[in-house]
C-alpha cells in the first residue's frame, strides 16, 4: 500500500512538472512573434492560427472553471450558461459599438450586467431541482438568445438584428497577442476564484448544499442567498469572456454569442477534467478543445483521417466527439484529473467498476 | 373573426405536429427519467425513413409511418439496451451529456448519408385543403393531427391496458419495487425507449410532409418537445397532448403579433415554460410525484 501510494505520489509529481512545462510554453511562445523578439533573431514558435486557437482554449477554460462554480461545486445542473457569455458579450459590443465607449472601459460592465442577470433569473429558477433546473436553464439561455436577435424598437433591431453587430477594431500594437493574454489572465482569475472559494464558508456552504439542501439549511446555510450568489459568480467569469470575445472577434450575433453547443461543451469539459475540483475543468478545457481543433483539422500537426475525404473531415470529425462523449460518460464518469490527482489508477478494474456503478 | 377562427384552426393543426414531437419525449422524460436530448434527431430519422421510402418506391408517405415506428422501435430499443442502461444510476448530467454525445453522431452520420440538401415529401394531395368559407384546412395538417391523436391514444392503451405497460407504469412509482417484484428493468427500460423512439420516427414522418428537412433540423423539436412536455407536465400522456395543442396556439398567435412577426414565437414559448417551470413545476396538469 506504501508503495502504492510513493508510485502514485511519483506519477503526480511527474504529471504536475510536465503539465507546468506545456503551460509555460503555451504562455512564453507567443512572445516570439513579437517584432523585437523577431529583430533578435528569436525563432518563431507560435503564430497567428496558434493565437485563435490558444484564446478559444483559453475562453473555454473560463468557461468551464466558472460552470463548475454553479454545476460543480453547488451542483445545479446549469445548461443554459451561454446566455452569460452572449450577454457579456453584447453588452461591451453594445457600449463600445452604439455608445462609442473605449474597449477597456466597456469590458467591466459586462460581469456585472451578467451577474445581475443571474441574480435576477436565479432567484426563481434556483428554487427548482434536478432536471426542471437544467430544462429551465436551458430555455432561459434559448430565450435570452432568441431575444437579442430580435427586439426591435421603431422598426430598427435594437441589438444589430440578424445580422449582428459590428464592433470598431480595438487600436492596439500586437492585438493576437493582447487578446490572448487578456483571456489568459482572465482563465487564471476564473481559477484563483474556484481555489479560494473551495477554502471559504461560502464554498463550504455550497459543497453542504450539493451533498443535501436540506441538511445544509437546518445548518444555518442560508441556501437561497447561497446559491445565487455561486449562479452569479459564474454569470460574472463567464461574462468577462464574453465580453472580451465580443471585442476580440469585432462581430457577434445570435449564432457566436449564443451557442447552444457550448452549454454542452463547458459541461463535457468540467466532467472530463473532475468536477468540484480547482484545476479538472480548465484541464479538461484545454484537452477537449484541442482535441476538437485536432479533429476539425486546424491544429499544425494534422494527421489525415483514413477513408475520409476533405469535404467530409468536420462530419467525421463531430461524429468521433459524439462517440468520445459516450464513451467518457460511461467508463469515466469522475473525470481523468482522478488519475492524475492520485487517487485512481486507468485500469480495466477501474472502468468494469465505473460502469457496475451507474449501470441499471 | 375568421382571422381568429383560422388562428385556433392553425395552432391546433400545427399542435398536431407537437403532440406527436412530445409525447415520446414525455414517455422517456417521466417513467425513466431520462431527458432525451438526441430526441430530434430520432425524430429526424424517422422523416428521412419516411423520404427515402415516398421518393424511392413512392410509397405514400402515411402509409410508411408504420414502418417509421418499427424501426425507431428497434433502434431505440437498442440504444437504450446498449448504451444508456448503463449510465441510469449516474447523476442526472451524465444522462443529458449521453444522449447530446448520441445526438451528435446519428446527425452527423445522417450527414454523411444524405447530406445537407433539403428533402421533403410532397404526396399529390399536399397544398389541397378544405375550404369552409374563408378558412382553409390543409389535408396534411389535418391528417397529420389525426395521426397524432391516434398515437397518443395507442400509447395510452399500451401504458394502461397491456402487461408490459402496467410494467412501466410500476418503473414509474417506483425502480426498486418494480424489480422486487419481478419486472426485468433492463428489458423494460428498453422498451420505454423504444415505445418513445418509436413515436419520434412517426413524428418524423409528420414533419417531413409538412416542411423540408436536413439532418439538422432536429434539435428545435428537442427544445419543442421540452416545452410541450413542461406545458402538459409529465406522467400522463393526455397532459402532453395538451400540452402540445397549448404550444400550437401559443406559436400561431405569437406569430400573429402584429410587428414582431414570426421571431418572437421561440421566445414565447420558452418564456412561457420557464413561468410554468417556476410557478407550476407540475405543468398544466401534471401531477406531483
Amino acid at each position: 500500500m506504501i508503495a502504492r501510494a510513493a508510485s502514485i505520489d511519483r506519477w503526480r509529481r511527474l504529471f504536475v512538472i510536465v503539465g507546468a512545462i506545456l503551460v509555460a510554453y503555451a504562455l512564453l511562445a507567443p512572445i516570439t512573434s513579437l517584432d523585437a523578439a523577431q529583430s533578435a533573431n528569436v525563432p518563431l514558435l507560435a503564430d497567428r492560427l496558434w493565437f485563435r486557437i490558444a484564446t478559444i482554449i483559453a475562453m473555454f477554460v473560463v468557461m468551464a472553471t466558472a460552470w463548475n462554480i454553479i454545476g460543480g461545486i453547488t451542483g445545479y445542473a446549469a445548461f443554459g450558461n451561454v446566455a452569460f457569455f452572449g450577454i457579456g458579450a453584447y453588452t461591451t459590443g453594445m457600449l463600445v459599438a452604439k455608445a462609442k465607449w473605449p474597449f477597456l472601459v466597456a469590458l467591466p460592465l459586462a460581469p456585472v450586467v451578467a451577474a445581475a442577470f443571474a441574480a435576477l433569473v436565479g432567484l426563481p429558477l434556483l428554487r427548482l431541482r434536478g432536471h426542471y433546473f437544467a430544462v429551465a436553464s436551458l430555455g432561459v439561455g434559448v430565450a435570452v438568445g432568441e431575444l437579442v436577435q430580435n427586439i426591435d424598437y421603431n422598426g430598427q433591431p435594437v441589438f444589430g438584428g440578424a445580422s449582428g453587430l459590428f464592433l470598431p477594431i480595438f487600436a492596439i500594437d500586437n492585438r493576437g497577442l493582447f487578446f490572448f493574454y487578456l483571456m489568459v489572465a482572465v482563465a487564471a482569475v476564473a481559477i484563483a476564484v474556484t481555489w479560494r472559494v473551495l477554502r471559504s464558508r461560502f464554498g463550504y456552504g455550497l459543497i453542504a448544499i450539493r451533498e443535501n439542501e436540506e441538511a445544509a439549511a437546518v445548518l444555518g446555510v442560508n441556501t437561497t442567498a447561497y446559491k445565487v450568489a455561486a449562479f452569479a459568480l459564474a454569470a460574472a467569469l463567464t461574462g468577462l469572456a464574453g465580453g472580451i470575445f465580443s471585442q476580440w472577434n469585432v462581430f457577434i450575433n445570435q449564432d457566436n454569442a449564443f451557442p447552444i453547443e457550448y452549454n454542452v461543451q463547458m459541461i463535457l469539459m468540467a466532467l472530463l477534467g473532475g468536477t468540484g475540483t480547482v484545476f479538472g475543468p480548465a484541464a479538461g478545457a484545454v484537452l477537449l478543445q484541442l482535441l476538437i481543433q485536432f479533429l476539425g483539422g486546424s491544429l499544425p500537426i494534422s494527421v489525415d483521417i483514413p477513408f475520409v475525404s476533405v469535404d467530409a473531415r468536420p462530419i467525421v470529425a463531430q461524429v468521433i466527439l459524439g462517440v468520445l462523449l459516450v464513451v467518457v460518460v460511461i467508463f469515466v464518469p469522475r473525470g481523468v484529473i482522478d488519475f492524475f490527482g492520485g487517487s485512481s489508477r486507468l485500469s480495466w478494474s477501474y472502468l468494469r467498476q465505473s460502469l457496475r456503478e451507474t449501470s441499471l | 373573426m375568421a382571422d381568429f377562427v383560422q388562428l385556433v384552426i392553425l395552432g391546433l393543426l400545427a399542435g398536431g405536429i407537437y403532440v406527436a414531437v412530445g409525447v415520446g419525449f414525455g414517455l422517456v422524460w417521466g417513467v425513466l427519467n431520462i431527458v432525451n436530448l438526441s430526441h430530434g434527431a430520432l425524430v429526424i430519422i424517422g422523416g428521412y425513413i419516411t423520404w427515402q421510402l415516398f421518393s424511392a418506391l413512392h410509397i405514400d408517405p402515411f402509409l410508411t409511418l408504420p414502418v417509421d415506428a418499427v424501426a425507431l422501435f428497434v433502434f431505440g430499443y437498442l440504444l437504450q439496451r446498449g448504451l444508456i442502461n448503463r449510465i441510469i444510476r449516474a447523476p442526472l448530467l451524465f444522462t443529458f451529456l449521453l444522449t447530446f454525445g448520441v445526438n451528435l453522431v446519428i446527425v452527423n452520420i445522417l450527414l454523411l448519408i444524405f447530406g445537407s440538401d433539403f428533402r421533403s415529401v410532397t404526396p399529390s394531395y399536399s397544398g389541397q385543403g378544405i375550404e369552409l368559407g374563408p378558412i382553409v384546412i390543409p389535408y396534411v395538417s389535418l391528417f397529420s393531427l389525426a395521426v397524432a391523436i391516434a398515437l397518443s391514444a395507442a400509447l395510452a392503451f399500451i401504458l394502461n391496458r397491456t402487461r408490459i405497460g402496467l410494467a412501466i407504469n410500476a418503473i414509474a412509482a417506483d425502480r426498486d419495487a418494480a424489480q422486487l417484484v419481478g419486472i426485468d428493468l433492463r428489458h423494460a427500460y428498453a422498451v420505454t425507449f423504444g415505445l418513445g423512439a418509436a413515436c419520434a420516427g412517426v413524428a418524423g414522418g409528420l414533419i417531413a410532409m409538412i416542411q423540408a428537412i436536413t439532418p439538422t433540423a432536429g434539435e428545435p423539436y428537442t427544445l419543442q418537445a421540452f416545452v410541450v412536455v413542461i406545458l402538459g407536465g409529465l406522467g400522463r400522456v393526455s397532459a402532453t397532448v395538451v400540452g402540445g395543442l397549448a404550444f400550437g396556439l401559443v406559436e400561431a398567435f405569437g406569430q400573429s403579433i402584429p410587428g414582431s412577426g414570426s421571431v418572437f414565437a421561440n421566445a414565447i414559448a420558452f418564456g412561457l415554460m420557464v413561468l410554468v417551470l417556476v410557478t407550476r413545476p407540475q405543468g398544466l396538469l401534471g401531477r406531483l410525484r
